[in-house]
């Protein structure tokens, strides 16, 4: 267990290696990095993004990957200097098949076909062109099929801190309609 | 609720049904198929909307009678089907129950998505991205050294074990040529110069692919089209294409 000082040390640190990679970066990756365990880097990341609230910088956090991005209150004045290639509209079938990887990933195409009924094949693929979906890994069953699951690119074109602040998921309680 | 339908229609029938199995009331056929004292399977349900379509051509009945058969014939069809299934019993109105029930649970589950789907679609329409910073720095990352052969083979088996082990492949011979795979590999780095270590294999169904393509992938390094890089020991592998030339 380290001090609240260090902690504010590993936040700084933690800032320093996410600024300079400029990528996403695993907790894994950034116990080696830091020198830290992983308790560390977790307390770490949560004080640094605090710390970065109201400011330019924005922590976001997929799955096991950290990256500093801007902030998205900024994404206007931004654009004025990058011209990024965002995807900046996508299908309804796109939008509701992201729906249903963010909420209930890692799934397979075969799932995801159940709950919208329909087959997902050309949409798969072109979410998983855009990068806003990706394979990460196989269900241990005949065919060994795909598992899906959301990328760090899709918190960034939804401006999310992470996975947790997707909208929390509809109740199923309300019966007949 | 058709076991309803089917007293009150009893004194006038819906339709006569003549089949070698069954002779009479198609209402009494249904009563008699949810009882189970009738195996519909003996009953061709497709000869006998066949012969009812003819009938109701000549003499058209109203609407109520129309709506009557069809009610009666979708229980018949829904009963039949379940019967067909492996290990099924069916015929009692709470596995049907059940039945439905799964089926509008999977409605109401798409209505969720369909709901969380345009929260989505506002939220990305309404432009607040993330960016991260310019692009790849001039300055090679300090941890980004040459990967040792130990963690490449390492990926590689990683890539493997995700494909079916090979006698569940082995059902047609397969032909993969390593020149085939070189030209491919080639085709994909100079679309993106710059490709995760495991990306390279997912077109791969079969470990036979994968291995080719790993050779393939090994070739273009001894020949100096394409290197293998890592910025940190747990870190994905990348590989870069050959810098552009002309």
């Amino acid at each position: 267990m380290i001090g609240v000082r260090d902690t504010a040390g590993l936040a700084a640190a933690l800032e320093a290696v996410l600024f300079t990679l400029n990528r996403p970066v695993t907790v894994l990756e950034l116990q080696e990095i830091l020198q830290s365990p992983l308790p560390d880097v977790e307390a770490a990341a949560i004080a640094l993004g605090a710390g970065l609230a109201g400011r330019g910088l924005f922590l976001q956090r997929h799955q096991d990957q950290l990256q500093l991005v801007t902030d998205p209150a900024q994404a206007d004045v931004v654009r004025r200097v990058l011209r990024p290639e965002y995807p900046s509209r996508l299908s309804p079938a796109a939008y509701e098949t992201l729906a249903i990887i963010a909420y209930r990933q890692p799934l397979t195409r075969a799932r995801i076909e159940e709950i919208r009924g329909v087959n997902c094949e050309a949409v798969l693929e072109s979410l998983e062109e855009k990068g806003l979906i990706e394979e990460t890994g196989r269900l241990d069953a005949p065919g060994t099929p795909r598992l899906f699951g959301t990328t760090m690119k899709f918190l960034q074109i939804l401006g999310l801190s992470s996975l947790d602040e997707l909208p929390p998921l509809p109740q199923s309680g309300s019966t007949s309609t | 609720m058709s076991r309803e339908i089917s007293t009150e229609l009893e004194r006038d029938p819906v339709y006569i049904v003549r089949t070698p199995a069954f002779d009479g009331p198609i209402e009494l056929l249904l009563t008699l198929a949810q009882r189970a004292e009738v195996d519909l399977k003996a009953i061709p349900l497709a000869t006998l909307t066949d012969d009812y379509l003819k009938a109701i051509a000549q003499d058209r009945p109203p609407l109520e009678r129309l709506a009557a058969f069809l009610v009666i014939g979708a229980r018949l069809v829904q009963l039949k089907a379940a019967g067909l299934m492996p290990e099924v019993t069916v015929g009692e109105e709470e596995e049907l129950q059940a039945w439905e029930d799964a089926i509008k649970g999977r409605l109401e589950e798409y209505k969720r998505f369909k709901q969380l789907a345009e929260s989505l679609m506002r939220r990305h329409a309404s432009g607040r991205f993330t960016f991260a910073g310019l692009l790849e720095p001039e300055v090679v990352p300090q941890a980004r050294v040459q990967v040792s052969l130990e963690a490449l083979a390492t990926a590689f088996q990683q890539v493997l074990d995700r494909l079916p082990p090979a006698q569940q492949v082995t059902v047609e011979m397969e032909h993969v040529s390593l020149a085939d795979k070189l030209e491919e590999l080639r085709t994909m780095l100079s679309r993106q110069p710059q490709m995760n270590f495991t990306a390279i294999f997912r077109h791969a169904r079969t470990r036979l692919e994968a291995v080719v393509t790993f050779l393939a992938l090994l070739e273009l390094i001894r020949i100096g089209q394409a290197r293998v890089a890592q910025s940190s020991t747990f870190a994905e592998i990348t590989v870069f294409g050959q810098e552009q030339e002309t």
